[in-house]
C-alpha cells in the first residue's frame, strides 16, 4: 500500500473497493469493464467474501440491493447498455435508503452500440432510467488515480447518505495504465446499525420497502428524500478548476475528456488568450453555484464532450444571460484531438457576435 | 382443550388484509409457525416480492426487506451472502407469488436453485396474476379464463403453463423442493411440515429449498372460498400434482 504503482483505471477501482472495505461484489461480463470482476474473483474468495457470478445485471443489481440491505459494503460494476438494465432496482435502492457503489465505465450508445470511447451515459446517470424523485450520486474520474480515490469518496458517499454512488468512468480510463498510489481509506467509517437488517435479536423487528399504499407517508416520504438530495447537492459538489480565475473563455468537460482539454488550454494560455477549463467531478450534484460564479468574468462556456450534448444543458443552466455556450462533440471514436477542438475555437474567436477578447 | 394460539412471530394487533377465502393468510401463519417451532424469529431475514405477497411484513415479525418484482431470489441471494461474509449465519426466506418467481423472475429463481444457494422459497401458486386483477400468468391452466384470457387459456394462442417445482427438482443445487395444498386439514399439516423441512435443510446448509403452494384466489376466480378449495383439489392438483419432488436426504 501507499506504494506508486503502474495501474489500469479499472485495476485502481477494483484495489481501491477492497481497501474501502468491499464485502460484496456481483457481477456479469461486459467490455470495457472486464478486468474489475476478474481481478476482485480471485481476491475476494482468498478473503473469504462475497462474490457471485450473476445470471444477469437484473440479478447482479438485486443480489447488491439484499447485501445492501444486509448492512454490508457493496459493489456491482457494468458497462452502459447493461446499466440500463438496472435502473428499475437503482430506483428501488434510491426509495429504500440503501448504499451501494455502481461502476459505470462507458461504452458507446445507443443499444448496444460498441466498446468505442464514450461519454454517452450522462444523461443515465444523473438524470436516470429508473421512475420516481430520485437521484444517484455521480462521481466522474478522470486519471487512474482518481478512479481509486473517488472509488474511495463513491463507498463514503453512498454509505454517509444511505443512497446509490456511480463512479463513471470510460473506456479510456478503464484500459490505460497511469501511475497511481493506493492510499489508505481516508472516510471515517459510518454506522447503520440503527437500520440494516441482521435479525431482531434485541429490537423490534425492521423492514425496508419502497411500497406504500398511504398517499400521505408516499408524499412525505418523496419530501423527505428531497430534504436529503438538497443537502447533498449543497455540501458534496467537487470541481477542479484549471486557469479559471481570470478566464474569459471557460472550457467544461468532465472525465476523460477534460485531459484532452488541458493541452488545449495550455495551447491556449501561450498565446495569450485567457482561457480555462472547469471540470465537474461530481456530476450529481452539479457544481452550478461554483460554474455560475465563473460566469461573472466569462463572457463564453465551450462545453466539450464525447456525446452530443449531454452535460450541455447543465453547463447552460449555469451560465448567466452575459455568457454564450457553445458545444463541442461527437458520439464515439477517437477522443477529441487539440486541433479538432482548437479549429472549432478559433472559429469562436473570429465570430464579432461572440464579442470576446 | 387444545387452544388457538397466534403464532409468536405473527405481528400483534396485525389482522390479514387478503381478501376472504384467499390462502396468503394461511400460508404465512404456517411460515410464522414453523419459525416458532424452530425458534429462529430473531435470525431470520424474509425477502417479499410484488404482489398479493409485498405485504408480509405488515404480519410476520421478522426482519424484511422487499424485492423488486420477481427478483426475491437474487435479493435473498445478497442479503444471505453478505451475512456470511460477515460470518453470520442468518435464515434467509423469500415469499413470492408464481408470477413473480416463475415468469418474470425465472431466471433468478432458477440460478438460485443453480447454485445451491442456501436459501428457502415459497411461491404461492394462485394460477394468476392476483394483485394485477387476475390476469393470465405462467401457471394459468389450459382452458382457464382470466382477465386476459377471456375465452380461455389456449394452447396455439397463449402457450403451455410451468410446472414450478419440477424445473426446481431439476436443478443440481436444490435440495429439497415440495407441491403442497391448503384445501383440507390433512393439507395444511403436510404443508406445515414441507415448509419446515425446507427451512431445516436451509439451517443444515444442504442448498437451495423450494416449496410451491397451490392456492385459492376466490375473487379472481369468481368462486366462493369453498368452491376455490374444491377447485385445488379436483382440478388443479390433476394438473400440479402434490409431493415432495426432490429431498435429499432420501436419495
Ligand atoms: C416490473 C413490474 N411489473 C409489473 C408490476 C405490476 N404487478 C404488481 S403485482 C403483480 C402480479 C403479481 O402476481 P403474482 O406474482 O402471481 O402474485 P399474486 O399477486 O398472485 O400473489 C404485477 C404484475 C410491478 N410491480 N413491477
Amino acid at each position: 500500500m501507499t506504494e506508486r504503482e503502474l495501474l489500469k483505471g479499472n485495476i485502481a477501482i477494483a484495489k481501491a473497493s477492497l481497501i474501502a472495505g468491499c464485502e460484496c461484489y456481483f457481477g456479469y461480463p461486459i467490455t470495457p469493464q472486464t478486468e474489475i470482476g476478474e481481478y476482485l474473483s480471485l481476491e475476494m474468495q482468498k478473503r473469504h467474501l462475497a462474490y457471485v457470478c450473476a445470471e444477469s445485471e437484473i440479478g447482479a443489481i438485486n443480489m447488491a440491493l439484499g447485501a445492501s440491505a444486509a448492512g454490508a459494503k457493496v459493489m456491482v460494476s457494468s458497462s452502459s447498455c447493461a446499466v440500463a438494465l438496472m435502473q428499475e432496482t437503482i430506483s428501488y435502492a434510491c426509495a429504500d435508503e440503501l448504499p451501494f457503489v455502481l461502476v459505470n465505465v462507458m461504452r458507446a450508445g445507443p443499444g448496444q452500440g460498441y466498446i468505442y470511447p464514450s461519454q454517452g451515459d450522462y444523461n443515465q446517470a444523473t438524470v436516470g432510467g429508473g421512475n420516481g424523485d430520485y437521484h444517484t450520486i455521480v462521481l466522474s474520474p478522470s486519471t487512474v488515480q482518481e478512479c481509486a480515490d473517488l472509488t474511495y469518496r463513491a463507498f463514503y458517499l453512498s454509505q454517509k447518505y444511505r443512497n446509490p454512488a456511480i463512479i463513471l468512468a470510460d473506456g479510456l480510463l478503464g484500459q490505460m495504465s497511469e501511475s497511481a498510489v493506493i492510499k489508505e481509506y481516508p472516510y471515517e467509517e459510518i454506522d447503520n446499525s440503527d437500520w440494516i437488517l441482521n435479525g431482531a435479536s434485541d429490537r423490534l423487528s425492521r423492514n425496508i420497502h419502497s411500497l406504500e399504499p398511504s398517499q400521505l407517508k408516499l408524499n412525505e416520504h418523496n419530501v423527505n428524500l428531497k430534504r436529503k438530495y438538497t443537502l447533498i447537492e449543497n455540501q458534496e459538489p467537487m470541481y477542479e478548476e484549471y486557469f479559471c480565475e481570470d478566464a474569459e473563455i471557460i472550457i467544461t468537460a468532465f472525465g476523460s475528456m477534460a485531459r484532452y482539454t488541458k493541452e488545449v488550454v495550455n495551447h491556449y494560455r501561450e498565446k495569450g488568450i485567457k482561457l480555462g477549463l472547469f471540470r465537474p467531478i461530481t456530476l450529481y450534484p452539479f457544481p452550478y453555484q461554483q460554474l455560475r460564479k465563473l460566469s461573472y468574468s466569462a463572457k463564453l462556456f465551450v462545453d466539450i464532450e464525447m456525446n452530443l450534448g449531454q452535460m450541455l444543458k447543465d453547463v447552460q443552466l449555469s451560465a448567466l444571460s452575459n455568457v454564450q455556450t457553445a458545444f463541442i462533440g461527437k458520439p464515439t471514436g477517437d477522443w477529441l484531438k487539440k486541433e479538432e477542438i482548437t479549429g472549432v475555437i478559433d472559429n469562436l474567436l473570429k465570430d464579432k457576435n461572440a464579442n470576446i477578447r | 382443550m387444545q387452544t388457538y394460539a397466534k403464532p409468536k412471530s405473527i405481528k400483534e394487533n396485525s389482522s390479514f388484509t387478503f381478501c376472504s377465502g384467499c390462502d396468503h393468510g394461511l400460508a404465512i401463519k404456517l411460515v410464522a409457525q414453523v419459525i416458532d417451532e424452530l425458534n429462529i424469529q430473531r435470525d431470520t431475514i424474509a425477502v417479499s416480492s410484488s404482489g398479493c405477497s409485498v405485504f408480509l411484513y405488515d404480519f410476520l415479525d421478522v426482519d424484511c426487506v422487499e424485492a423488486p418484482h420477481g427478483r426475491a431470489c437474487a435479493v435473498a441471494t445478497g442479503v444471505k451472502r453478505a451475512h456470511r461474509a460477515k460470518g453470520n449465519n442468518k435464515i434467509v426466506f423469500t415469499y413470492q407469488g408464481d408470477g413473480d418467481f416463475a415468469s418474470i423472475g425465472l431466471g433468478e429463481s432458477i440460478h438460485s436453485a443453480l447454485r445451491g444457494e442456501n436459501i428457502t422459497a415459497i411461491c404461492i401458486n394462485n394460477t394468476n396474476y392476483g394483485m394485477t386483477g387476475g390476469q393470465l400468468g405462467p401457471t394459468t391452466p389450459m382452458g382457464q379464463i382470466t382477465a386476459t384470457s377471456p375465452l380461455g387459456r389456449n394452447k396455439e394462442y397463449h402457450g403451455f403453463p410451468i410446472q414450478t417445482v419440477q424445473h426446481i427438482a431439476i436443478c443440481e443445487g436444490t435440495c429439497f423442493c415440495a407441491r403442497v395444498a391448503l384445501y383440507d386439514i390433512k393439507n395444511i399439516y403436510n404443508a406445515k411440515k414441507q415448509i419446515k423441512k425446507a427451512f431445516e435443510y436451509q439451517q443444515k446448509g444442504l442448498g437451495f429449498s423450494f416449496v410451491e403452494i397451490l392456492s385459492s384466489c376466490p375473487t379472481n376466480w369468481k368462486l366462493s372460498p369453498i368452491d376455490s378449495h374444491k377447485k385445488i383439489e379436483e382440478e388443479l392438483t390433476k394438473i400440479y400434482p402434490l409431493g415432495v419432488y426432490k429431498d435429499i436426504d432420501h436419495e
